[in-house]
């Protein structure tokens, strides 16, 4: 699963960590005093309680090591037996730790009463797994290929140009017109739209895009970026750099992220931090652009399309993280006819249990649908038949909770329910 | 399951979004024989960008890719 990493010597290792951790991650290791208040806030253990799922046993990992390499005082005893290596089973168990049993939803951080972040510890531990060889291989390839799209998309762009005519003919047909238009590489469109790969996040958003007659082009890239999973800021630069380097070229005056959870974050205010400078553009999610043109009338929906009772899960990167909850609900009541609530919501939503890449790691499928009990349930006593997010990997996740729960539930996002309310 | 043809495998990844399509080709992969070939079909349009760019970025061969109606067949030769 992992790269192949084998051991590295303690120096090694404590050079790598002082360079990937920083101030607030220490702070947030040094606050805690595992108290275990956190427990109840995780989706993992309250799923299956188990000392391995709380905040606090997971951020200790990461602890015992900063105290053996970083401690001023710790760090002048060495322990009996020490081999003076960081063993491969050492790195390999932190990085199963941080990459499968913590989805970075930052739930717990709510009710700590230090406001310890062990997301925050956590990403600190995907980054030195990822900096010695030993994240899973499958989040490195899917990183290491968007880079190479990026680099490459000369190659690549004969083919898409092709699907995106055949996209553009779907979106005609459900318009009944054949001016219906899906740009792409638009200069001076007033907004670049940034899809993920597949066609549903496409279509839908072309079809209510050219009802308002928006001036808009179609990005070249998808908004999913992998390394932002491995905590790679280096590699998670480069292929946001992808999307800031055509919205520059095009000079558009925004940038909006599809209905994804990542990929917002990563645009939104990530991506800035990590370079050091403003970018020329506004970042909003598609999410925002919706509710804006429904708060406006610009075009007519109505709730009859869609008749049976729906509910809406709060990605927490959409919620939790970016402040997205209103939007949501008035683009479902606006359109839908029963919306029921589920409980917790908002930033006290609980995790789907697939965030943070886990969705792309077929070895740890059986933790994710562990894990995703709690939601499951959530889920079934609103006697929704309609599970609306507006984040992919959830709305993966959910469709297999569905299926591993028998949930009889259709899941959707909120652009879809939209174009089903139209008249 | 994949199905195994000889020295090749057959996956089915139609109705798959990405990044499923990849994450199953990146498995099935592991377990063929340098120069073993995989063939797979797949509906999800990602596809056609997506596996390209995996197959350089891990230094395969993509032998070929067509699009018919809605169904996208594409083979990959392992290179090592």
């Amino acid at each position: 699963m992992s790269v192949g990493v084998t051991s590295l010597s303690l120096t090694d290792m404590k050079e790598k960590l002082k360079a990937l951790i920083d101030r607030k991650q220490l702070a947030s290791l040094e606050a805690c005093v595992r108290c275990g208040i956190c427990t109840e806030s995780c989706h993992y253990y309250r799923s299956e309680p188990r000392l391995e799922h709380t905040p606090f046993y997971r951020a200790e990992q990461l602890r015992r090591i900063y105290r053996r390499l970083l401690d001023p005082i710790a760090g002048r005893f060495q322990r009996r037996g020490d081999s003076g290596t960081a063993s491969a089973e050492l790195l390999r168990r932190l990085a199963d730790i941080a990459f499968s049993t913590c989805t970075l939803c930052q739930r717990c951080t709510l009710d700590c009463p230090f406001s310890v972040d062990t997301a925050d510890i956590m990403r600190a531990a995907r980054s030195l797994a990822t900096a010695t060889g030993s994240a899973p291989q499958m989040l490195v390839e899917l990183a290491d290929a968007a880079i190479v799209k990026g680099e490459n998309i000369e190659s690549f762009k004969d083919f898409y140009l092709d699907q995106v005519k055949e996209l553009e003919k779907q979106v005609q047909d459900r318009l009944g017109s054949s001016r219906a238009r899906i740009p792409v590489e638009k200069e001076g469109a007033r907004m670049l739209y940034v899809p993920l790969s597949g066609a549903h996040t496409i279509v839908p958003q072309a079809v209510l895009f050219n009802l308002a007659e928006e001036s808009w082009t179609l990005s070249l890239f998808e908004t999913s970026n992998y390394a932002y999973f491995l905590a790679d800021t280096s590699r998670a630069s480069r292929i946001a750099q992808r999307i800031i380097a055509e919205a520059e070229r095009l000079k558009v005056e925004e940038v909006v992220i599809t209905e994804c959870g990542h990929g917002y974050p990563v645009m939104r205010w990530e991506v800035a931090r990590w370079l050091g400078r403003r970018l020329p553009f506004r970042v909003r999610s598609v999410i925002e652009v919706l509710d804006e043109y429904l708060q406006k009338g610009v075009f007519r929906v109505s709730p009859k399309g869609n008749g049976t009772p729906v509910t809406y899960h709060d990605s927490c990167n959409l919620g939790r993280k970016g402040g997205l909850f209103e939007e949501p609900r008035r683009i479902i009541r606006a359109v839908a006819e029963d919306y029921r609530e589920m409980n917790p919501n908002r930033i006290y939503s609980f995790c789907c249990g697939a965030g943070s890449g886990l969705v792309a790691i077929p070895e740890w499928t059986d933790i994710r649908l562990r894990a995703g009990k709690l939601k499951a349930e959530q889920i079934r006593r609103t006697g929704a038949r309609i599970v609306v997010t507006s984040c992919d990997n959830c709305r993966h996740q959910i469709g297999e909770l569905n299926e591993h729960y028998g949930l009889d539930i259709e899941v959707t996002s909120l652009s879809e329910l939209t174009v089903k309310a139209l008249v | 399951m994949p199905q195994e043809t000889g020295a090749s495998v057959k996956l089915n990844l139609e109705g798959l979004l990405c990044p499923i399509p990849v994450v199953r080709v990146s498995q099935a992969m592991k377990d063929l024989p340098v120069n073993g070939v995989l063939e797979a079909t797949a509906t999800d349009p990602g596809v056609l960008t997506d596996i390209p760019a995996w197959v350089k970025s891990t230094g395969n061969e993509l032998l070929s890719m067509e699009k018919k109606d809605k169904v996208i067949t594409f083979t990959i030769r392992k290179a090592k």
